[in-house]
């Protein structure tokens, strides 16, 4: 036979259409509008922070403190798998199911009627994935058929809601380089473009860039990206746009270019002012004494219009930050009741151990008040919302020591781990209150020379965290963001690692590394109700009604990055077993009226 | 096996090996072109833990098909091949097979950097008549069943060839038991002008890889 033959080697992904997929006759329809009404409607929980502006508030009030004693165990599902491990994720729920994300990049989908799973996907990871702090996921979002979340090899993957099948998954960043992704997706609308995914990135230790990428949410097709360091260019439907910034303004030489502002806890969105609020990590590297300069926009809130990618206002908490005070905890907004004038206002307790009210329309700083003990770094906040520097108790340049290998080193109040970590708070509107997770602890702290290479940690710091008090370092606090009092403190032997839910009921739940969900009173502190999970709680609880019924859900699971990096703090915390599962609670029938 | 009736044909042959020298990379030549009017081909390997191994839809492609699988223990390979008259064609074969082809982790893990060659393709393309030319490629792709321990699944699913007119030549769903570095050989229906078949594949994981495959034109036979 005579035959010519072609022969072809061929690398490579070329990014082909989609096939489609079906869609069955129930398919799924979440609409942007049920995403923005997320906090009002009851029935469901399609956001992280239940509602955009993420106040972890619940209009519901079945559950009371009176009849809380009633609360019980529905069903309890197992992540399973050989790897456990901390187990940070809050779930959504719509129609029914629950879709809750887990360590390793895994999701699942179950019937809340039964407890039984309907899916699972796990994503498969790289070798050599560089999560800084723990193999976490935090949660997914939801729009349309589709859930979304973002995986540890940095990408983000879109999935069918009915069947866990991947629709489209991309890219956010260089796993090789450092980059991964835990925050759960934000989803947003604009006019421009519809309704956008919002992602960060982390990697912050690794010198790489923080960004915050809007994506198609059909297709994954990049809208536009916003670099957080001064000197990138920002990217808008392929072109480049804006700068951030103006380069080496705040940054000296070529540091900017691995300055770290990881978006790595995610963002929160208001719907009356139609921003997106991210905050941004630690500029890399810790040694603060090689990048002179406050190094925007690091250790900072930045505002960010959807329609285009540009900042509309940032606020940096941390200039300078020589401590790895990121700036990265959620920025919520609420409204603030002043002298009978109601201010814009939006809030946020940073790792510095500050809680800022600021106006969320322009950024503009209202107060700063500590919400810990005997912070060392700074003395207070000047009236521009400028910390004033502790200058006598800064970590000394390591080019200053006699063998240029160690700065000199100071005891710092908080301690890196913050006043406040990821663990996201709670804004009642029944109390007007806030509810903190913090911990009261500190650290030695000393600068090293370092230089960066591409997928190693970039630090230039050693460190050792301390407890300060013999009997507890977490603590839960009640904070009246109109005055910064402090009305109730609940106080934790174990560092509090979990997020905060309170209720129109009365009810504020968050969970302990001991294994407890507990609920107190939202006015007093008194601890209601307790249940032992049997592992610790890193995670933040939902609440929702399902069939007239008010049923509370949390994941447990210890782990997060307290095991990881808690120096002296691991003797309260090491005989603390792994985990993985969600615990689903409800007034059993008939008790509910009691 | 879906709906319709069903009746076992001699026209469905599946050649296969009597034993598998291999059970990571059992060939297996399907040749059902006896039959007119073919819609579906699905392949089982009975006793496997995931039976179901592949399903063709020649649209514009002879009944015809050639891939290896993994084979956990001895078994069944049937075929079932489904005509226009909604009637299943059911033949095959059986394979002896030492244990444990489903359940090893795929070959590409003992190096670390696996991910960085996902997708390498090689793929040849020859006309065999002036009715229809033949294919075969082989990718590089851990096809890994979930059922080795650690290791989720995450495996090439996909797979379309159409013509350079755009039209699908055929359509092939791969799951968890074809081999590692799939090969898969399809005899596309051609016309005697040269043609570029567009091969495009998707895995589980939603990695896209396509490449083209020029067809020399009959004359130049």
């Amino acid at each position: 036979m005579k035959t010519k033959q072609t022969l072809l080697a061929f690398a490579g992904s070329l990014a082909l259409g989609v096939a489609g997929f079906s869609t069955s006759a129930n398919a799924l329809d979440v609409t942007i509008d049920d995403i923005m009404n997320d906090q009002a409607s009851v029935g469901d929980i399609l956001s992280y922070g239940l509602g955009p502006r993420a106040q972890r508030y619940s209009p519901l009030d079945t559950l009371t403190k009176d009849n809380i004693k009633n609360l019980y165990p529905v069903w309890s599902f197992s992540f399973g798998g050989e790897k456990q491990r901390g187990q940070e994720s809050q779930p959504l729920i719509k129609d029914g199911v629950m879709y809750v994300t887990g360590s390793y990049s895994r999701m699942w989908a179950i019937d809340i009627a039964t407890g039984e799973e309907l899916w699972q996907y796990d994503a498969r990871l790289p070798e050599g994935i560089l999560p800084c702090c723990d193999v976490v996921n935090r949660g997914a979002a939801i729009l349309g058929d589709k859930v979304f979340f973002g995986t540890l090899d940095a990408k983000i993957v879109a999935l069918d809601a009915k069947t866990g099948k991947v629709i489209w998954r991309k890219t956010i960043g260089d796993f090789e380089a450092g980059y991964s992704y835990t925050a759960a997706p934000l989803i947003v609308p604009t006019e421009a473009h519809g309704p956008l995914v919002l992602t960060g990135n982390s990697g912050g230790e690794f010198g790489i860039v923080g960004a915050v990428e809007a994506r198609h949410p059909d297709t994954g097709e990049m809208i536009w990206r916003r670099p957080t360091i001064e000197g990138h260019m920002g990217m808008l439907k392929g072109e480049e746009t804006t700068m951030t910034g103006t380069k080496n303004e705040t940054w000296p030489g070529d540091m900017w270019q691995n300055g770290g502002g990881a978006t790595w806890n995610g963002g929160t969105y208001d719907p009356g002012t139609k921003l997106a609020y991210f905050g941004t990590s630690n500029p890399a590297p810790w040694n603060s004494n090689l990048r002179p300069g406050d190094n925007k926009w690091s250790s900072s809130r930045i505002a960010i219009n959807p329609e285009n990618g540009e900042i509309e206002w940032g606020f940096q908490s941390t200039p300078h930050d020589g401590w790895d005070y990121d700036g990265v905890n959620e920025f919520i907004s609420f409204d603030m009741n002043v002298d009978g004038e109601t201010v814009k206002a939006g809030a946020t307790a940073d790792r510095n151990g500050f809680f800022y009210v600021l106006d969320r329309t322009n950024g503009e700083f209202i107060s700063g008040t500590p919400f810990v003990k005997d912070i060392t770094w700074a003395e207070g906040i000047d009236e521009n919302g400028r910390p004033i520097y502790n200058m006598d108790n800064y970590p000394g340049d390591p080019a200053a020591s006699a063998d240029g290998k160690k700065g000199k080193a100071v005891f710092a109040i908080p301690s890196f781990l913050g006043g406040k970590n990821w663990m996201p708070m709670a804004y009642s509107q029944k109390t007007n209150n806030f509810y903190i997770p913090s911990n009261e602890w500190g650290m030695d702290l000393w600068n090293e020379p370092v230089t960066y290479k591409k997928g190693a940690a970039y630090m230039g710091a050693g460190f050792t965290i301390k407890p300060l008090f013999d009997d507890y370092i977490g603590s839960l606090k009640a904070m009246d963001p109109a005055t910064g009092e402090i009305k109730w403190e609940y106080k934790n032997k174990a560092p509090l690692w979990g997020g905060v839910l309170t209720t129109a009921g009365g009810l504020v739940f968050t969970g302990t590394p001991e294994g407890y969900l507990k609920a107190f009173d939202d006015e007093t502190g008194e601890e209601l109700w307790k249940f032992q999970t049997g592992t610790g709680i890193v995670s933040s609880p939902i609440t929702w009604e399902q069939d007239g019924e008010q049923y509370v859900a949390i994941v447990a699971g210890w782990g997060g990055a307290v095991p990881l990096w808690g120096g002296e703090v691991a003797k309260v915390v090491s005989y603390l077993n792994q985990g993985g599962s969600v615990w689903v609670f409800k007034v059993p029938e008939g008790l509910a009226s009691r | 096996m879906p709906d319709g009736d069903i009746v076992f044909d001699d026209r469905v042959k599946v050649m296969a090996p009597l034993s598998a020298e291999n059970q990571f990379h059992v060939p297996i030549t399907v040749d059902a072109t006896g039959l007119e009017n073919v819609e579906e081909i699905i392949a089982f390997a009975d006793l496997n833990p995931i039976p179901l191994v592949l399903t063709v839809r020649p649209k514009q492609a002879l009944a015809y098909i050639g891939f290896r699988l993994k084979l956990q223990q001895t078994s069944p390979i049937h075929v079932g091949v489904k005509t226009a008259d909604g009637v299943w064609h059911v033949g095959g074969a059986i394979v002896d097979a030492a244990g444990g082809g489903c359940t090893a982790p795929a070959a590409a893990h003992g190096n670390s950097n696996w991910m960085q060659t996902l997708g390498e393709t090689r793929a040849l393309a020859s006309r065999e008549s002036d009715a229809n030319a033949r294919m075969t490629l082989r990718m590089r792709h851990p096809m890994d069943t979930g059922l080795a321990v650690g290791i989720p699944a995450f495996y090439l699913n996909e797979l379309v060839v159409k013509n350079d007119a755009g039209d699908v030549i055929a359509q092939v769903d791969m799951y968890e038991p074809v081999s590692e570095n799939p090969t898969l050989t399809l005899k596309p229906r051609v016309g005697r002008e040269s043609d570029t078949l567009r091969v495009s594949t998707r895995d589980t994981e939603g990695n896209t890889y396509g490449f083209p495959l020029p067809i020399p034109a009959a004359t130049d036979l």
